[in-house]
């Protein structure tokens, strides 16, 4: 399900069928890493879309977690924090948080295995077809890092 | 031969009604399109995209068709890639395409994942199976059959249209 309110009013009839939340986190910069932080937020839309496809019926696209780099990470633990214990009143089982910033690598530990870091890949210059096939490719590791996850809380 | 006269009034009301006409027409035209619009419209809905599949290709397994479609979602418009799962019957020689959305809550679903139950449609979100055919099968959460993709041949090559649903296999 996408955050809409078409997708949001079938979630609502299906709460237990639908137990799972993924959160994009992606930095927003104006240094000289602006390149860098669009090309994370070009492809980690992307891959989710990619997600949210292929388990239409079992997860929610949240909207990104968009924070400014260079904040203090303590600040942005905190509010992600918030964020999880909300989503998890929400009624979500499981929650996901796709990053491609390796700022939140140090933080595995806490955040533990829902954190999935995907190094990104530059799509600026490809066709089509060819990011598909790029996108699709990442996304299917992920795919079973899902079903996994799933598996074992059967 | 008499020489045909033209009075000044006949000349005048010939020219208005023709003059007058071809403006009526001008305003008329225009509304009789947008009326019809709607019927236009229908026709181009239905139609069929190319997909790189040969239809000599075609075997009794089903493969994945993956096609790209231009879409119009109000001022967007964007690229979009469908797939279809696509096969052969051995039997009767017909072409099954079937859309890979799950009829339960819209997942996408794949060909012989499940070792537990080879042969079969697989759904990974809730373990929704379905028969080759599409056939839901009873006691997994799907309610439907597998939606259909109406197909032509064009070419040698497979061109599908909008997957319409079935109640019954």
């Amino acid at each position: 399900m996408k955050w809409i309110p078409q997708d949001i009013e079938t979630f609502l009839n299906a709460k237990e069928y639908i137990d799972t939340a993924v959160i994009p986190l992606v930095p927003l910069s104006f240094e000289e890493d602006v390149k860098q932080s669009a090309e994370m937020s070009e492809f980690i839309t992307l891959l989710t879309g990619y997600i949210e496809r292929q388990f239409t019926g079992r997860i929610v696209l949240l909207p990104s977690f968009t924070y400014l780099t260079h904040k203090n990470m303590d600040f942005l633990l905190t509010e992600l924090t918030n964020w999880k214990s909300s989503v998890e009143q929400g009624g979500f089982k499981h929650i996901f948080y796709v990053t491609s910033d390796i700022g939140w690598k140090e933080y595995e530990d806490i955040l533990g295995p829902s954190l999935l870091w995907i190094p990104s890949i530059p799509l600026e210059k490809m066709e089509e077809m060819q990011k598909w096939i790029i996108v699709e490719s990442q996304g299917k590791q992920l795919l079973n890092l899902f079903s996994r996850k799933w598996r074992e809380n059967e | 031969m008499s020489k045909h006269q033209v009075t000044r009034r006949q000349f005048l009301s010939y020219t208005l009604t023709g003059v007058g006409g071809f403006m009526a027409a001008g305003m008329l035209m225009p509304m009789v399109r947008f009326a019809v619009d709607p019927v236009l419209k229908g026709e181009a809905a239905g139609s069929y995209h190319p997909t790189t599949q040969k239809v000599a290709d075609l075997t009794d397994e089903p493969v994945r068709v993956d096609f790209t479609y231009k879409q119009k979602d109000a001022w967007y418009e964007s690229d979009v890639t469908a797939t279809a799962w696509v096969y052969k019957d051995k039997g009767t020689g017909k072409i099954v395409a079937l859309s890979p959305i799950c009829k339960h809550l819209g997942c996408t679903v794949n060909w012989n994942t499940n070792p537990d139950h080879p042969n079969q449609f697989f759904c990974p979100c809730h373990f929704g199976r379905y028969e080759k055919d599409g056939k839901n099968i009873p006691g997994t959460p799907p309610p439907q059959p597998l939606d259909l993709y109406p197909f032509k041949e064009k070419g040698g090559y497979l061109y599908l249209g909008k997957p319409q649903p079935r109640t019954e296999v």
